[in-house]
């Protein structure tokens, strides 16, 4: 077995679009139409736009989900809207199953 | 290498109409993908789902896959020698997957194609997602995993401060491009093992805390766990089921130091059978207690 021990990069670091769209196999106008529906925070970076790490999860989920159902990318956004919202109830679930007796 | 029945899996027959496979693979896709169903087993499930249709959708593939005919899921089987030669040049003997065979299958095609058109043109390696399945203690103190990789296993190193749900990248530690395209990332998805008292929620952790009646009622000095050790608390006089007790910085800890909270649930508990004296006793509380537990029932009517 190698040896080789990798290390996280800090998982703050924003992602340029370049990088994004290389990671995700997400297209680039894909990419301007789900940040005009306010799928992905933006902000300026060197070249373009600038994306939190977790962007890149994000695209790539939108990516399977495209792949495997035909999505185009109004659907892409709204899949990931819904998505991250169940998220969310599950999290709040969660929370207050833990308030309850098992 | 082992027979895998793609039919079998998207549940259809042979010489099916190409309409119908994609019917079939719509249908179970919906069913499985991980982002929409929470089956245990999905994800793997979806995975062998996708693979017998990328196979079945390919009329080259698909050609070449009814010409191994037909065999028991998980039999032993060799592939036609011509094989070797048309997809798996030079590495004949190896030990392959089914999967990776036709893979490499288009792969070899579509390069081939571009090697004819002149140029070739760079590829990105592939991206390697592991499913790291984590305890409570692990994360808490950060761990390594084991990750196999073509070419040799590699051990990522995971800080502590992750949380359940979290998923991690590492950006150019894939499979390698090729053509000058850049190596593929690793990507891992942390789950939580279920412990089998803390129950985590983000970076907090809660903990059921029964207490009796009269440890409630009086007050008390409880000890409990935490993930480094015991620790005593105190219960105040007149404690609530369900009230919360909070120990800050004692749940996980944050990449960034310091920690989630520990949250100990109150909840009364009551033995199931009482001694004679302890039934004395409560006869005497009851007469003694003016406590009224349902003030809102009083003088109304059902009808509010």
């Amino acid at each position: 077995m190698a040896d080789d021990l990798l290390i996280l990069v800090d998982a703050e670091a924003p992602v340029e679009s370049a990088e994004l769209l290389a990671a995700s196999g997400l297209a680039q106008e894909e990419l301007v139409e789900l940040v005009e529906f306010g799928v992905f925070e933006t902000s300026d970076g060197v070249a373009g736009w600038s994306f939190q790490a977790r962007a890149v999860h994000q695209a790539r989920r939108a990516v399977k989900l495209r792949d495997t159902f035909g999505l185009n990318p109004p659907g892409m956004a709204l899949a990931l809207t819904y998505l991250e919202k169940i998220e969310a109830l599950e999290q709040r679930l969660r929370e207050l199953e833990c308030l309850l007796p098992r | 290498m082992k027979f895998k029945d793609y039919y079998e899996t998207l549940g259809i027959e042979r010489g099916e109409r190409d309409e119908e496979i994609k019917k079939a693979y719509r249908r179970l896709a919906r069913q499985y993908h991980p982002d929409i169903s929470k089956e245990p087993g999905a994800e793997d499930r979806f995975k062998e789902i996708s693979e017998a249709y990328e196979t079945l959708s390919d009329p080259e593939k698909r050609q070449a896959y009814d010409g191994l005919g037909r065999h028991h899921p998980g039999e032993e089987f060799r592939p036609p020698p011509e094989w070797d030669a048309r997809f798996w040049q030079g590495q004949a003997h190896q030990e392959v997957d089914l999967s990776e065979l036709f893979e490499q299958m288009g792969f070899r095609t579509s390069q081939r194609r571009r090697q004819a058109g002149g140029a070739e043109f760079p590829i990105r390696g592939q991206d390697l997602e592991v499913v790291a399945r984590l305890t409570l203690d692990e994360v808490a103190r950060g761990t390594q995993v084991t990750l196999e990789r073509p070419g040799g296993n590699v051990r990522i190193r995971v800080p502590m401060g992750v949380t359940d749900g979290e998923r991690l990248r590492i950006p150019g530690r894939g499979g390698p491009g090729s053509g000058g395209g850049p190596d593929g990332d690793v990507y891992i998805h942390i789950q939580l093992l279920p412990h089998p008292l803390f129950r985590p929620v983000g970076h907090d952790l809660y903990l059921e805390l029964p207490v009796t009646p009269w440890e409630a009622a009086l007050g008390a000095e409880i000890e409990l766990p935490t993930l480094d050790g015991r620790v005593r608390v105190t219960v105040k006089p007149g404690a609530q089921a369900g009230q919360k007790l909070r120990l800050a910085g004692k749940g996980l800890p944050m990449r960034g130091g310091g920690g989630g909270d520990l949250y100990g649930v109150l909840q009364l508990v009551m033995p199931k059978e009482f001694s004679e004296r302890e039934q004395e006793l409560y006869r005497e509380l009851a007469t003694e207690s003016s406590f009224q537990p349902r003030p809102q029932f009083t003088g109304g009517t059902t009808r509010g």
